[in-house]
């Protein structure tokens, strides 16, 4: 193989962004080693930022590729994967800009911080894009290894502990049935590791209906639905969430849940077309039980962290509609409600780190009267939880209408009624915390509220956590108003994919009925 | 054009938020910073005001379909268009959405705990219902639906009574439902009936069998049945009056429960002719029971504002008959009934609230004598009179026009149901009797000796809101003109019991 046809076969231009990433987190590492701890804090997190939305806007030129296969068919970097990895990284740029403070506070090292941070979204953004098994497993690998080491990073909280050994140990098993379910499926295609490669070979192996191939898939299954948090996989959620470092809370339930989805749709789609009805079964069966248990349990949470935990196993949950659904509008309503949960969430997110290192708490009755102290704030978080619930014109609001509406149109009553349901549920708990911060009279305030610091934005860290807030809480409000640009992009990363292309089911009959019903009306008229 | 009337309270919403914030460092070093809120508030709510009667005035009454129609694609993908127009009957809904948010607005009390967010919210509500009233495309009055939520909700949980927390979490929850309700039913009318987008098509369920249009009609009928309210789906309502601060109630009987009638009309007969003349039947029957329960409820009431709370109620059942009926008399009496319902329950809530201001109680079983000159309430009391009077249908006054045209044209379709709401009519006598005989007759007790004087400011609302009362009660044509038109072409595609009546009143006009 000449040099010229390997370079061709390898295609490195399509890594572009995550050769950009790994750019980024060796500088910090070699810079935070030559410079020293101290002198590093002050350049490493902007550093990390912009290598991030350099990768984010590298992502832009690959867009619409026209040959997006690279390093030998294990790396796919078409539309879908684009929209993931941006997802992906913008959660990660936001992650650090409410990091800086909190790593400070608790006197650990920023720039290891910062490594792992990057590494585990070097991880997320090679699984959006991986198309062979290897590579789906070292992705996966290296985005659970760095959150395991992210959640137990506060080395000194025993919660933090606690939270990073259930975390690994729950996740190490999960890997494990997970890899079991690749090593099947490995072994039914006779070998082969690229995701279509096994999917052609089972299917002419006629092995597509075996009992092995079922087993298989309830194992990926059981994997994937580890990482996005489904029930009934998701016990380790609340008690990981409640003892991590809430900006890394913040990454997992955005950015990790983000790539598990990207990984979701790939592999269930390109290896498991013969099982897509059982896979659209068992997926929605974790759709309802998430959207049931998450919005219920939510509703008896005190603590706001544990809170957005379960809020995000129901938010999860709606999401999977999309998924499940298998239409073009399902799998873009998907995309744009990440799109949309990407910022309202990590909003929310900032805004409880705001409150807790301020106030050292994160109880929800701690934030009773908060709004005659930090106005920013009780707005900036209101609005992010309301448009998590669903209010319009929040952000929120569009894309779980979007979500539905591609249900009901795909024929899901079901599921889309009882996201209905589910979601009045979840604007009660939602409007419990607004209403804590909103609603209460000046007597009523909470302890923490009553000694609240006066807010000084000129402390170190402090003005990117209220660059972050004003971003997210811009970005949650304008977003469902101007929703268009993101529903083009969320639109054509699906139509213009060839992989989701090939199995969509035809959309023909909505087309037909409206023809014929416009021939009656006009048949009607004359 | 219209979307004037949505832009304009909401610039005023976000003038107010970015008023420097008057903060205790202010407090502390006495530096007095005015509060301007209010002022831009009325300016805003004044503005609409005069842009919805100048609308009024260009309205053309000859044309039944849309007017000054507004038009833009907002999101394809969804099938949003953002498309508004007008017609008679939401024009005067429009015209008293404007007109009590303004009362509201006046008659809140000047030293109000936060003024700026109490505002901000009072506007952005006006907005909501203002684009409610105008939206065209159904999933566009399901935004506007649920924009009215928060800001209400707030308005209760944080300048109401004792138990605000409760009754504003019940209110939430209550619309929220009916909101899904009708987004389900939007959802699945479009669906089935093949179309791409979700722009108001009264066409459009025509082909569709009868029992999915009962159903999609019938989860309709709920979801706006909460919002009326209907009973059985009415607790949110007295427990949100009587723990709401007086505008709020204002705001809430005169304006929010309309969005439920209107929607009923609109987009339950006017989306589901076929399936709404099966169903009318029932609906008339629905309606008897709601407004007889109103009604007895009422008389059992001690609470003043409990008993204005439930007549509600019973009043908003006539609304029910009347589209049941599905004439076009009972149709226009409908809408004449929501704008008197409207300045009628306004007017009440606002003495009721000057009563409980200065005494201290809304109980009728307290309260003695309050007419009494001198020392009393005598305006007030003769204002509460007037009010009473119009509620309970004395010929002269707004409140007789629309019941008796609503029993006019319901009368031939449902003879045994009208008669039944009539006895409604006279019980609102028998509990209005019982509140005025109680309250405001007899001898005033000592404790009630010396009352703080009522400005003239309180009284400027009442008065303006009486004299309406009465002048549309005499001219009643004035407000008809309108209407009549469009009530008129909204009935052409209602089949048969529609044009029973119809041929029914033609013969009795000839």
């Amino acid at each position: 193989m000449d040099f010229a046809s390997l370079a061709a076969q390898l295609n490195t231009e399509v890594i572009l962004p995550e050769l950009i990433v790994t750019a980024t987190l060796l500088l910090v590492v070699v810079g935070d080693l030559i410079v020293g701890r101290a002198a590093s804090s002050k350049w490493t997190p902007y550093v990390s930022i912009a290598g991030l939305l350099a990768a984010v806007g590298s992502l832009y030129f690959l867009w619409d590729k026209p040959n997006p296969i690279s390093f030998l068919g294990s790396f796919n970097g078409d539309n879908l994967s684009i929209v993931f990895r941006g997802i992906i990284a913008l959660s990660a740029a936001v992650t650090i800009l409410m990091s800086i403070r909190y790593v400070e506070q608790s006197a650990t090292s920023l720039a290891e911080y910062l490594t792992i941070l990057l590494t585990a979204t070097l991880g997320g953004m090679f699984l959006s894009g991986a198309d062979e098994l290897v590579m789906i497993f070292v992705s996966l690998e290296t985005l659970s290894i760095s959150s395991y080491l992210l959640t137990g990073y506060t080395k000194r909280d025993p919660r933090s502990n606690e939270a990073a050994l259930k975390y690994l140990l729950i996740g190490a098993s999960s890997s494990a049935i997970f890899l079991y379910g690749l090593s099947l499926l490995y072994g039914l295609s006779g070998g082969q590791t690229n995701l279509n490669d096994i999917a052609s070979s089972i299917t002419t192996a006629g092995l597509g209906q075996s009992i092995a191939v079922v087993i298989a898939l309830v194992f990926a299954i059981a994997g994937i639905a580890f990482k996005i948090a489904a029930v009934p996989f998701h016990q380790w959620t609340p008690d990981v969430y409640e003892g991590s470092p809430t900006p890394v809370v913040a990454f997992l339930s955005v950015g990790s849940k983000a790539a598990g989805f990207a990984l979701a749709t790939r592999l269930l789609v390109t290896a498991f077309p013969y099982l897509t009805e059982q896979w659209h079964f068992v997926l929605t069966a974790l759709a309802i039980l998430s959207m049931i248990l998450g919005n219920v349990v939510a509703l008896a949470q005190t603590s706001m962290k544990r809170l957005l935990a379960y809020s995000s196993i129901g938010q999860a949950g709606f999401v999977m509609i999309g998924l499940v659904i298998g239409t073009d509008a399902g799998y873009s309503s998907m995309i744009f409600y990440l799109l949309v949960y990407l910022f309202m969430n990590l909003g929310a997110f900032t805004g409880v780190i705001l409150f807790s290192l301020r106030t050292g708490t994160d109880q929800i009755s701690e934030y009773s009267g908060l709004y005659q102290k930090d106005p920013l704030l009780t707005l900036g978080l209101s609005i992010c939880l309301l448009s998590l619930g669903g209010i319009p014109p929040l952000a929120g609001f569009f894309g779980k209408l979007y979500l539905f509406w591609a249900g009901w149109q795909a024929g899901a009553y079901g599921l889309v009624l009882l996201g209905l349901i589910t979601s009045v549920i979840s604007i009660y708990y939602y409007i419990r915390v607004v209403k804590m911060m909103v609603v209460k009279e000046p007597q009523e305030m909470s302890d923490a509220v009553l000694n609240y610091p006066e807010i000084r934005w000129n402390l170190p860290g402090m003005r990117p956590l209220q660059v972050g807030l004003i971003l997210s809480l811009i970005a949650t409000s304008i977003a469902g108003i101007l929703s268009n640009p993101l529903f083009t992009l969320s639109n054509e990363s699906v139509t213009k994919t060839p992989m989701l292309q090939a199995t969509v089911k035809p959309e023909k009959p909505v087309a037909v009925m409206k023809k014929s019903n416009e021939s009656a009306q006009v048949s009607m008229k004359f | 054009m219209l979307s004037a009337l949505i832009v304009i309270p909401l610039l005023g919403a976000i003038l107010i938020g970015l008023l420097p914030r008057v903060s205790s460092s202010h407090a502390q070093t006495g530096a007095e910073v005015p509060d301007y809120s209010r002022a831009i508030a009325l300016l805003a709510v004044t503005l609409a005001i005069f842009w919805s009667v100048l609308l009024g005035f260009k309205f053309d009454t000859s044309i039944s379909h849309l007017q000054f129609v507004e038009n833009m694609p907002w999101i394809d993908a969804l099938g949003l268009t953002y498309r508004l127009g007008l017609d008679g009957l939401s024009l005067p809904l429009l015209v008293i959405n404007a007109l009590l948010t303004w009362f509201a607005i006046y008659s809140t009390d000047e030293l109000l705990q936060r003024p700026r967010l109490y505002y901000m919210l009072i506007l952005m509500l006006n907005a909501g219902v203002a684009g409610a009233f105008l939206a065209q495309d159904l999933l566009l009055f399901f935004l506007f639906y649920e924009i009215e939520l928060i800001p209400l909700y707030l308005l209760i949980a944080i300048w109401g009574g004792a138990q605000r927390g409760y009754a504003a979490t019940k209110f939430l929850i209550y619309t929220a439902i009916s909101g899904v309700l009708i987004l389900a039913a939007f959802l699945g009318l479009t669906w089935l009936s093949g179309a791409s987008s979700f722009g108001y098509d009264p066409s459009r369920s025509q082909f569709l069998p009868l029992a999915t249009q009962l159903i999609l009609l019938g989860t309709l009928l709920i979801g706006f049945g909460i919002k009326i309210p209907l009973v059985p789906l009415h607790t949110w309502l007295p427990d949100a009056h009587v723990e709401a601060s007086t505008p709020i109630s204002v705001l809430l009987a005169g304006v929010l429960l309309k969005l439920g009638t209107y929607g009923l009309l609109r987009f339950g007969l006017g989306l589901f002719p076929e399936a709404w003349s099966v169903l009318s039947p029932w609906l008339a029957i629905w309606a008897v029971v709601s407004v007889l329960y109103g009604a007895f409820t009422a008389i059992a009431q001690s609470d003043m504002k409990k008993m204005v709370a439930y007549s509600s109620i019973a009043h908003m059942g006539y609304i029910l008959l009347g589209a049941a009926a599905a004439t076009p008399l009972s149709i226009l009496g409908t809408v004449f009934q929501m704008i008197s319902h409207g300045l009628i329950s306004a007017l009440l809530f606002l003495l009721v609230g000057v009563v409980h201001k200065k005494t201290g109680t809304r109980d009728i079983n307290i309260l003695h004598g309050l007419l009494t000159p001198e020392r009393g309430l005598p305006i007030i009391g003769s204002l509460m009179i007037v009010g009473v009077m119009a509620s309970a249908g004395i010929p002269g006054m707004m409140g007789f026009i629309s019941e008796f045209i609503i029993f006019r044209g319901s009368f031939p379709v449902f003879p045994v149901q009208t008669l039944l709401c009539m006895v409604g009519t006279g019980l609102t006598a028998v509990y209005f009797l019982l509140l005025v005989n109680r309250s405001f007759f007899g001898r005033l007790p000592v404790q009630f000796s010396n009352l703080p004087p009522v400005q003239w400011s309180e009284r400027i609302p009442g008065f303006l809101l009486a004299t309406m009362i009465v002048f549309l009660g005499l001219q009643p044509s004035w407000l008809v003109q309108w209407t009549e038109t469009t009530t008129t072409a909204m009935l052409i595609s209602y089949p048969t019991i529609g044009a029973v009546g119809h041929s029914l009143t033609q013969k009795d006009k000839g």
